[in-house]
């Protein structure tokens, strides 16, 4: 590997970002191309620069490390950095090249780097981080989704999402502000939101609980579901059971 | 299963027994010397033989009914039960009243050829009805008043351990993040590393050594959390904008250790932590004839999505206040979409 690690760091705080700074200035495989104070800023600066490497923060404003990933078009490699050490499972749920627990050493942060150093000699320049991105997020339930909207990132808290349809690789997400096509599965969604507020009802949708005003019958043994603004959703067999076990009649 | 009898645990209640039937008693000879013609030696034996003795008897029913509660058998299994128990007791009974009857009654040829041993056995069952029926009340409000002891204690125990857990409540999050703070500023800047040190041991000093339902000056909870804020300052710079119009009247007055601290944490994790541009986190503190006034405010970003509910933390608080002045509307929110305004009001004796 001739050329340096083309490197971006994703820090909302100046002086964990200078930390990090002074430390990697001093590991001569590494060239800073780029500073985000913040989520929105790194998917911008990722897809435009494309870096090799980011450094991610995961507790930021408006959008966490996590969030960013999903909306990241370019791939690098991800090297996390926080206080939290719940989120490692997590992270290499993302195929995350490293993990670094704050406060870190200098000697840790080599070793991160040599790791990915290492990955890139072994898998060719970058390795495809977000294409592995879990379809099943362990930690807890989602509360908000996060949305590239050409070049608009769009936030929907889970309590405005009404319902979720899937469109062959995309799921289209319906909410009180309007719809939003995302690149997921109904698997993931069905594991990422909470059981309790929404039901998986058919082989497309997944709707929300609160929404729904009726539930009809159709035919002899289908089933559908009216919502308040009068949608009609079909019920599969299995959704019908899953009705059933969460509102309990 | 407690199984003692009731007469036993609760006195009152055989006080109370007893005078009941000494009552009826006395009623029942006047009764039937007065209007029904009975010499008084005739009216006593009776009484004493059927209605005392059934009042002796009859107690012995509440071990019927702790053996055979409903709880733990079939309705019919203790209907039968009780009917074989209550034809033993009336037939003890009849046999004891029979030979009272015999031995003292004046005439006890005549009493025989009343006949009112079919009257007395029908009584009786109906007697054992009324005992039961009020056995069973008394069983149900034992129980009911046990498990409102136990849920009292399983309570007492719940708080304990989140008192407990509240202690330890400074965030390890924020230890790491400040240590990490630190290790930046021994690079670019040795004395506010120093200082920064020092002021994260006093901060945890305070904090380990103080008792959980102590209270502490207000002027000295204030100071002890300037430096968690100052602390807190140092990571977010100018992101983080504290202030304070502390009435310094109360500066003496009494407060519950560690319970402005979950409040400022709030105002950082909800606040600071969501926003890019600086947030105000004001504190506000006069002295009013409820007492203590604390308010603590803090500005956010409207468009950052709003958090789920009501965090543990101002939760705890409220539990804290029950405790310890038993009224949890001591803490009140507020929330105008801009500014998140908690005012937290601590009486002074």
């Amino acid at each position: 590997m001739a050329d340096k690690l083309k490197t971006v760091i994703v820090e909302d705080e100046e002086l964990a970002r200078n930390l990090l700074k002074s430390f990697l200035k001093s590991i001569d495989k590494v060239e800073i191309i780029g500073e985000c104070e913040n989520g929105f800023e790194g998917v911008k600066v990722i897809n435009e620069l494309k870096p090799d490497l980011v450094f991610l923060d995961i507790q930021m404003p408006k959008i966490t490390g996590f969030e960013m990933l999903e909306l990241l078009e370019h791939k690098p490699n991800i090297i996390f950095a926080t206080a939290y050490d719940q989120y490692a499972l997590k992270a290499f749920e993302y195929n995350a090249a490293d993990y670094l627990l704050k406060p870190y050493s200098k000697d840790r942060l080599t070793e991160a780097v040599d790791k990915v150093v290492e990955r890139i000699q072994k898998e060719g320049v970058s390795s495809d981080v977000a294409d592995k991105v879990s379809d099943f997020p362990k930690e807890e339930y989602l509360d908000r989704i996060v949305v590239k909207d050409r070049h608009k990132i769009h936030i929907s808290p889970v309590d405005q999402v009404r319902y979720i349809e899937s469109m062959d690789d995309y799921v289209m997400i319906y909410t009180t502000e309007g719809r939003y096509m995302k690149q997921k599965t109904m698997k993931y969604f069905e594991a990422a939101l909470n059981p309790n507020d929404f039901i998986r009802i058919h082989r497309s949708y997944i709707v929300k609980v609160d929404e729904i005003n009726e539930i009809q019958q159709y035919e002899k043994e289908s089933y559908i579901v009216i919502l308040h603004d009068k949608t009609k959703l079909k019920v599969s067999k299995t959704g019908y059971k899953n009705l059933k076990e969460v509102l309990n009649f | 299963m407690d199984f003692r009898h009731p007469f036993i645990t609760n006195p009152r209640i055989a006080i109370y027994y007893g005078l009941f039937w000494g009552v009826a008693a006395v009623a029942n000879i006047l009764v039937l010397t007065i209007s029904n013609n009975f010499n008084a030696v005739e009216a006593i034996v009776q009484v004493c033989a059927f209605m005392l003795s059934f009042a002796v008897i009859g107690a012995a029913i509440w071990y019927v009914i702790k053996f055979s509660t409903l709880e733990n058998n079939s309705f019919w299994r203790v209907v039968f039960a009780h009917a074989i128990a209550a034809s033993i007791i009336i037939f003890i009974w009849m046999y004891f009243g029979v030979v009272t009857i015999k031995l003292f009654h004046p005439d006890p040829v005549g009493w025989f050829e009343q006949n009112r041993m079919a009257n007395g056995i029908f009584t009786g069952y109906a007697m054992y009805t009324i005992y039961v029926v009020f056995f069973y009340a008394i069983n149900y409000y034992n129980g009911f008043k046990e498990k409102l002891r136990s849920e009292g204690k399983l309570k007492a125990l719940v708080k304990e351990a989140e008192l407990h857990a509240l202690k330890s409540q400074i965030n390890p999050h924020f230890l790491f993040n400040s240590l990490n703070s630190i290790s930046s500023l021994t690079m670019t800047d040795p004395e506010k590393a120093q200082e920064m040190v020092i002021n994260l041991s006093q901060l945890m000093r305070y904090s380990l050594k103080h008792d959980q339902n102590e209270k502490v000056s207000f002027k000295q909870e204030l100071e002890n959390n300037k430096l968690y804020l100052h602390i807190e300052k140092v990571r977010f710079g100018k992101k983080l904008n504290p202030s304070f119009e502390i009435d310094e009247k109360s500066f003496k007055a009494e407060i519950p250790n560690m319970i402005l601290q979950p409040l400022y944490e709030n105002a950082i994790k909800y606040g600071v932590y969501e926003a890019t541009d600086p947030v105000d986190v004001k504190t506000v503190s006069t002295m009013t004839e409820k007492g203590l006034e604390v308010i603590i405010s803090n500005t956010y970003d409207p468009n950052v999505l709003s958090k789920k509910g009501e965090g543990i933390g101002l939760r705890n608080i409220r539990e804290r206040l029950q405790i310890i002045y038993g009224n949890q509307g001591l803490l009140k929110i507020s929330d105008n979409k801009k500014e998140f305004v908690v005012t937290l009001t601590i009486p002074q004796k």
